[in-house]
């Protein structure tokens, strides 16, 4: 027990000691890391933590670490990795990374990547093996396949080229090493390709083809044709557009244009492109300076071609007809061309004299005198128009003739000025007048349906169709070819239908015109001397007889003056007495000047007066207003319109069978014959003539003429009750009766004629005589 | 419970063997004799890890203990007086240590200056008895008190450093 607690109070000392015992003096972690960072900030120590915080380590251990690692990796080593391995701050590797770079000349720093130059001089054996067995390599590729830039390869590699490399640089190029072995290779292809070369071919294609090297091919091309290995030279330069052309291409183009030109007189442009010569035009002017060329618009032609087409032209012309100069000219010129050529050209190749298409117009004439006489014949005034009489007027007032004068002036001035510019004018103008044919034919043949009619159309009277004109061309010219027949009356139309308009007019004119004076002096002394032939009558036959003669001979003279006046107006009528009373008054009166308009008006209502004596002092006004001179007749003049007016009657009477005609005729000329006055007389006036007769005629023609008469009218009577009968479909025994009477008539008619007649004629003969 | 340095402490002491409280006559010295071994122990080791931290010593029968402790705050050194008494029912029953200069400082205090234990460590001790020893109870309990509850008062303003103490009274 006591044991124990000695043991106990041992222990206690024990425990006393322990408790008293010097603590370790020992510094914990954190009071490391604290004394060393105090010290690193006080710049008493200089050392450098790892990332993971357990280590210090010094700068120069870095660097020695950065080397060590540098050639553990064979000479080239990421920062980036090299941070990693040596586990410290990047920026501390970098900037020892920086340091070993820049005191250390074998060593670079190279896009973050330290590089020794035993990585260089590796690299560089192993691009030298690669180029031995490529025979070149770019550096481009060498870039991707190290990760290295461009510019640090070149260098480095240049600096090798020759001692490790066995190669060369391209001086233009230096993106690319070759071997000398390649180089020669290439220059040997490039030598035989280009030497086979023929024709011009460009640069690029070869490269394609072929596969060269583009910077390689040029500078080897530029020496061989600078040395004059290769014939030929590069146009376009170091670019795509590079084109070789070797000489005896060149030599054989010029030939080949030489003899050309030579054999047919003409370049055709297009025939140079072919060739491939770029801007023909300029070549030719350059190659040909002293020849003179006409160039046109595709094509040159040569002195000789152009003198031949003139040679023919001018023969052509001189010999008034026309010439195809489509087989002398080479096919390739244009219609434009050919039409630079002087003349009218037809059919685009067909050179035709004026004189040639005068000569056709002239061809025309005498159909178009007969046509213009036919049309003018069926030309009636009916169908007169509105419209007809303002084109009509239009036409008038825009007096042809000026017109005329100045296109025969025109045409003159051409004449005489011959050649040069004005003959392309000439061209144009043709070119424009059938321009406007065109335009014509098709307004022609929307009113063709109204024209087939007599229609009476002044403004575009067409001559003849240009088919027509075509027909008639082919018979009068021979060995045309039909497009320029059809072309040349093409031309025609207009000239033609101008001329034909000339002619209708000069026609109608003639046919129209006529009212002289003359002829209306004749008419005015014949109604006065009819007047006095009424004046045997009694009052009431003597009406009659003035009635007839205002509605006829007075008519025709009314009739005559207002034709004359609407010929001004060309809208006369070949017959003037086919105008009718409202014809007359209604449309040609109405379109009449005011001063004319009047007396003409008077003189019209005269003639449905009832004396002659009023018709005759308007008449006589008239014809003053239309400017004629009015005669009155002399005994002698007198005496002669008598003997006229009774030869015509005598004529009449010898040809007519008509008994009613002939005791008409006969009654007249007796009358005549006895009073020596004129009478114009109905038929129905014929009994009181004979009346008037009895006693200046012998008794038994008195007789003759009085049996004849009364046979005459019952021949009419018969006739008319017949005419009847046949209306109201009488009975057969009747009709028989009358046909046997009037039968009987007939025969007693037919025996009393021929001695009325002689009445006449005898008598005419001795009245002959008597004068 | 502790952190896993005083855990690791914890482990390294050796347990005690003997169930003997100071009425055994017999047994308590052998009990005594445990006690020592494992307080050195706890001591050397201390001292080897430079985490020495208190003193202490006992009467001649081992039943009251006194001593101080320190705890080192913001590189100051807090030191405070400690005592405490063997009771009758030990080892089944922990001493209460006892920090006299803090009494009334803190509510994790009973009368007298006793420490509140962690309610943890009431039955850790029950669970380890008699096996747990006076170096345990160092360890596992009065340590981890002064760890918490120093620093509070500290910031409080109710614990003061003595020299600090000696300045502000000078003044």
């Amino acid at each position: 027990m006591a044991a124990d607690w000695e043991e106990i109070r041992r222990l206690a000392a024990d425990f006393q000691r322990a408790q008293f015992a010097d603590t370790v003096q020992r510094l914990s972690e954190r009071n490391c890391i604290e004394i060393i960072a105090k010290l690193v900030q006080d710049k008493k120590l200089d050392v450098v933590h790892t990332l993971d915080g357990k280590e210090y380590i010094t700068p120069a251990q870095i660097s020695r670490e950065i080397r060590d690692e540098l050639y553990v990796h064979g000479g080239r080593i990421n920062i980036v990795d090299l941070q990693q391995i040596i586990n410290v701050d990047w920026v501390h590797v970098e900037n020892r990374a920086s340091d070993i770079a820049k005191s250390d000349k074998g060593v670079q720093l190279v896009l973050g990547q330290l590089i020794d130059d035993t990585y260089l001089d590796r690299l560089a054996e192993e691009v030298n093996d690669k180029l031995q067995e490529a025979g070149l390599i770019s550096i481009a590729e060498l870039c991707k396949s190290y990760d290295l830039p461009g510019d640090f390869l070149t260098e480095e590699l240049s600096k090798r080229l020759g001692k490790l490399i066995q190669g060369e640089m391209d001086q233009y190029n230096r993106g690319v090493i070759f071997t000398p072995a390649f180089v020669a290779r290439h220059k040997a292809r490039i030598q035989g390709l280009f030497s086979a070369i023929t024709r011009p071919t460009p640069v690029s294609s070869m490269i394609g083809a072929f596969g060269f090297q583009e910077h390689l091919l040029y500078s080897v091309l530029e020496e061989l044709v600078n040395t004059g290995r290769l014939k030929g030279s590069v146009v376009g330069g170091r670019q795509d557009k590079a084109v070789y052309i070797p000489d005896i291409y060149a030599k054989t183009q010029n030939a080949w244009v030489d003899s050309f030109l030579q054999q047919n007189g003409y370049l055709e442009f297009d025939a140079l492109v072919r060739l491939g010569i770029p801007d023909p035009s300029s070549y030719i002017k350059k190659r040909y300076k002293s020849n003179k060329l006409l160039f046109l618009r595709a094509a040159c032609v040569g002195k000789a071609l152009v003198d031949q087409v003139e040679a023919s032209v001018e023969e052509a012309v001189n010999s008034a007809t026309w010439t195809d100069i489509q087989p002398i000219l080479p096919s390739c010129l244009s219609m434009e061309d050919i039409g630079n050529v002087d003349q009218p050209v037809l059919g685009g190749t067909v050179v035709v004299s004026e004189k040639f298409i005068s000569n056709c117009l002239s061809l025309f004439d005498e159909a178009m005198q007969q046509k213009a006489q036919k049309e003018v014949k069926n030309n009636p005034v009916f169908l007169i128009t509105e419209d007809d009489l303002k084109q009509a007027s239009i036409l008038t007032e825009s007096s042809a003739p000026s017109k005329k004068e100045k296109r025969e002036a025109e045409r003159r001035k051409k004449a005489t000025e011959g050649s040069g510019s004005v003959k392309a004018g000439g061209g144009g103008n043709a070119r424009e007048i059938r321009i406007r044919k065109t335009k014509k034919k098709g307004r022609r043949d929307e009113d063709s349906d109204e024209e087939t009619g007599p229609s009476h159309k002044q403004t575009e009277t067409p001559f003849m169709a240009q088919e027509e004109i075509v027909a008639v061309l082919e018979e009068r010219v021979s060995d045309c070819p039909e497009e320029i027949l059809s072309e040349l009356a093409e031309h025609l139309v207009r000239p033609l239908t101008k001329a034909y308009q000339e002619v209708l007019r000069t026609v109608f004119m003639s046919s129209t015109s006529s009212p002289s004076g003359e002829e209306i002096t004749n008419l005015y002394n014949n109604i006065r001397l009819f007047e006095k032939g009424t004046k045997f009558f009694s009052d009431e036959t003597q009406i009659n007889v003035a009635k007839h003669v205002l509605k006829t001979v007075c008519t025709d003279v009314t009739n005559i003056l207002v034709n004359f006046l609407a010929a001004d107006l060309m809208m006369s009528v070949e017959n003037p007495s086919s105008i009718t009373n409202e014809v007359r008054k209604m449309k040609i009166l109405g379109k009449l000047s005011e001063e004319t308009k009047g007396p003409l008006m008077k003189l019209h209502n005269c003639l449905n007066g009832k004396t002659i004596e009023d018709f005759l002092t308007n008449l006589e006004i008239c014809a003053e207003v239309c400017g004629f001179m009015l005669k009155k007749g002399d005994k002698k003049k007198e005496r002669q319109a008598l003997f006229l007016h009774r030869q015509a009657l005598t004529e009449q009477l010898k040809e007519t069978e008509d008994p009613a005609l002939v005791l008409h005729l006969t009654s007249v000329l007796l009358f005549q014959a006895s009073t020596h006055c004129m009478l114009h007389a109905p038929g129905r006036c014929v009994p009181q003539i004979i009346g008037t007769l009895t006693g200046r005629i012998p008794t038994e023609q008195q007789q003759l003429l009085s049996a004849y008469q009364s046979l005459v009218v019952k021949q009419l009577v018969s006739q008319s009750q017949g005419r009847k009968q046949e209306e109201a479909e009488g009975e057969a025994g009747k009709t028989e009766e009358q046909d046997e009477e009037a039968r009987s008539v007939r025969t007693q008619l037919m025996a009393l004629t021929p001695q009325v007649k002689e009445l006449v004629l005898s008598q005419k003969k001795t009245s002959v005589t008597e004068d | 419970m502790a952190d896993e340095a005083t855990r690791r402490a914890v482990s390294q002491i050796p347990l005690l063997k003997t169930h003997a409280g100071p009425r055994d006559r017999a047994l308590w010295p052998q009990r005594l004799k445990e006690e020592y071994q494992a307080l050195i122990r706890f001591v050397e080791q201390n001292k080897a890890a430079d985490n020495d931290w208190f003193r202490l010593e006992s009467n001649a029968d081992g039943t009251r203990w006194t001593g101080t402790c320190w705890f080192i705050h913001e590189l100051l050194r807090y030191e405070f007086r400690l005592e405490f008494d063997i009771p009758v029912t030990y080892p089944d029953t922990a001493p209460e240590v006892a920090v006299p200069e803090l009494d009334g400082k803190t509510a994790k205090m009973y009368r007298g200056g006793k420490i509140c234990l962690t309610e943890h460590f009431a039955p850790l001790w029950a669970r380890n008895a008699p096996r747990f020893g006076l170096a345990h109870l160092m360890a596992l309990g009065l340590g981890p008190w002064l760890a918490v509850e120093i620093p509070d008062l500290i910031g409080k303003g109710l614990v003061i450093h003595k020299e600090r103490q000696r300045d502000a009274a000078a003044e």
